[in-house]
């Protein structure tokens, strides 16, 4: 499996009946098996710009090139991860996570790769459970197993861990990256968690609101993404809130939040986020 | 060690006091049927004193629990029960497939497609208000067999409820599995058997058990034209030659027959849900 090329060539798109387009002119690549955040405030058009990249919505303009393919449609070499996990409560974990493969015509390869994805997301003593008993956590891992099966090259998340608790979700955002590394997706991530986009990801496109533009480019250069106590971290996720509060319209206030001195908790973040969300 | 002893035996305490709390309810709902069913065996127990003791009525004695039952038994014995029970069961399921066959389909593409939702919402109003028997004549003459017009009718009696509820389930399936499905590269075909018709198997199976109850409840007046077999028909019989205690087994028969397909539904139901109402 080896992450594939992505290109997104002047997209623009306007919602039937809105004035302002959602998304405009945006431009970008990410190189094979990087890990990319989309990072803004509410209704800057990250979703909106994921949904495009995926074949879900057509662009008003532009295209976009997967390894020079231009998508036109959704296809399990490119899948997406919704903030719901959308498990089939009739189907065992087993069979939700063969989805992808059964509809792709690739039933024999269903008896290997299911246990195998089990064991990826360390789920392997639930394969015969109903999805329902799972936990929120569990059924996003689910989630992500049924993801990965079909082999996609391209991995999306659209702020897939927002219904989680704190815990379950910095557990489940390492080890979604350590994965997507291990079997070389490129990965794209949608998120107005900063925190979630440092951790996560090797560089942040910062996009600005009304209409969706970028404003900044974030390269994330961590070495270690486990202990969220360095300096290092400190800054990257610092010039990170920077960049946000000026695609955001503001300044970051001379007081505390966010300087790299100031304490990397999730305090700390939660403050240097703007209250409107 | 001996915590956890104590812990497995707070348990196993647990475990068989949810168990016998259980049976207990069980037992109490059992009892309040049985107290039911004694109620309606009473009324009508008194509804015959009071036709035997009116001389107006007297000739109508037999309708009384006694000789009504008795003639049951004997029925039941002779076979004759079974055999009146028969044709009607197969008219019936005959009516109910084709309704089954025809609402579900339907239900589907009303309930994915919205032009097609607002097109037929008028006109599917309007067929479902006009009462099933109304359409006798119409069936008498369009079929050759009076058979064929008798499945006719629990048909068009069935279609709706089977319909409405396929298309009401539908409308209410999580949008979003949908497009997990198409993001899963899921063709059509792949939609309609994998995901539609597993989410929306209850809403089916409702609609099914609603049919049944109308097409068994159409059946008996529609087995009233021409054939000469079936419940419907011996009620009728039953009138003309006077044997009031046959027709009062026969109605006992219809309800018994209708209360076990109900229940045979709605196991059905429970058994193939997905569904955690807990």
């Amino acid at each position: 499996m080896r992450g594939a090329h992505l290109a997104v060539e002047g997209i623009t798109h306007r919602y039937r009946r809105a004035g302002q387009p959602a998304v405009c002119d945006i431009s970008f690549e990410v190189n094979p098996g990087e890990a990319l955040a989309l990072v803004g405030r509410s209704g800057c058009g990250k979703s909106t710009l994921l949904h495009i990249m995926a074949g879900l919505v057509p662009p008003t303009q532009g295209t976009v090139r997967i390894d020079g393919l231009s998508v036109v449609e959704p296809s399990p070499r490119w899948v997406v991860m919704f903030q719901q996990p959308s498990l089939y409560p009739w189907m065992s974990v087993a069979q939700n996570v063969a989805l992808g493969l059964k509809f792709t015509g690739r039933k024999r390869e269903i008896a290997t790769r299911v246990p195998e994805m089990l064991r990826l997301v360390e789920l392997s003593d639930y394969a015969d459970r109903n999805v329902q008993d799972l936990s929120g956590g569990q059924q996003q891992r689910v989630a992500l197993a049924r993801s990965l099966a079909s082999s996609p090259e391209v991995l999306m998340l659209d702020e897939p861990f927002s219904a989680l608790d704190a815990f379950t979700r910095g557990t489940l955002q390492r080890d979604v990256r350590r994965i997507a590394k291990d079997l070389g997706i490129t990965l794209v991530l949608v998120t107005h968690d900063l925190a979630e986009a440092v951790v996560m990801a090797d560089r942040a496109l910062v996009l600005a609101t009304n209409p969706g533009r970028i404003s900044k480019v974030v390269p994330i250069d961590l070495e270690n993404r486990d202990d969220l106590r360095t300096p290092e971290y400190a800054e990257a996720r610092a010039r990170l809130a920077a960049a946000y509060e000026t695609a955001a319209g503001r300044e970051l206030e001379s007081s505390g939040t966010g300087g790299p001195s100031a304490t990397p908790d999730d305090d700390g973040l939660n403050a240097a986020r703007p209250a409107a969300r | 060690m001996s915590t956890d002893l104590v812990a497995d035996a707070f348990m196993e305490g647990e475990v068989s006091a949810q168990r016998r709390a259980g049976q207990w309810k069980a037992l109490r709902s059992l009892g309040y049927a049985v107290a039911g069913m004694a109620l309606l065996l009473v009324a009508w127990w008194i509804g015959g004193l009071l036709v035997e003791n009116d001389p107006a009525l007297v000739a109508f004695a037999d309708f009384a629990p006694e000789p009504a039952l008795a003639r049951l038994v004997e029925m039941i014995a002779s076979g004759e029960a079974w055999a009146m029970t028969v044709p009607s069961l197969g008219r019936v399921m005959e009516g109910l497939a084709l309704a089954v066959a025809i609402g579900v389909p339907v239900g589907i593409a009303i309930g994915r497609v919205p032009v097609m939702r607002e097109i037929t919402n008028i006109p599917f109003q309007f067929l479902r208000m006009i009462s099933p028997l109304s359409w006798m004549p119409i069936a008498v003459m369009a079929f050759a067999t009076w058979d064929g017009a008798i499945v006719f009718l629990i048909m068009i009696a069935a279609v709706w409820p089977v319909l409405f509820s396929t298309a009401a389930g539908l409308k209410r399936v999580d949008p979003a599995w949908f497009r997990v499905a198409r993001n899963l590269g899921a063709r059509p075909w792949h939609m309609l058997f994998t995901i539609i018709l597993p989410a929306i198997s209850q809403d089916i199976l409702t609609g099914i058990r609603l049919a049944l109850g109308v097409a068994w409840i159409v059946l008996v007046p529609a087995e009233y034209l021409g054939v000469t077999s079936g419940l419907g028909y011996a009620i009728n019989d039953a009138r003309d030659t006077l044997e009031y205690d046959r027709l009062a087994a026969t109605v006992v028969i219809i309800g018994v027959i209708g209360f076990v397909l109900d229940f045979a539904c709605q196991q059905a139901i429970s058994r193939l849900s997905w569904h955690r109402d807990d």
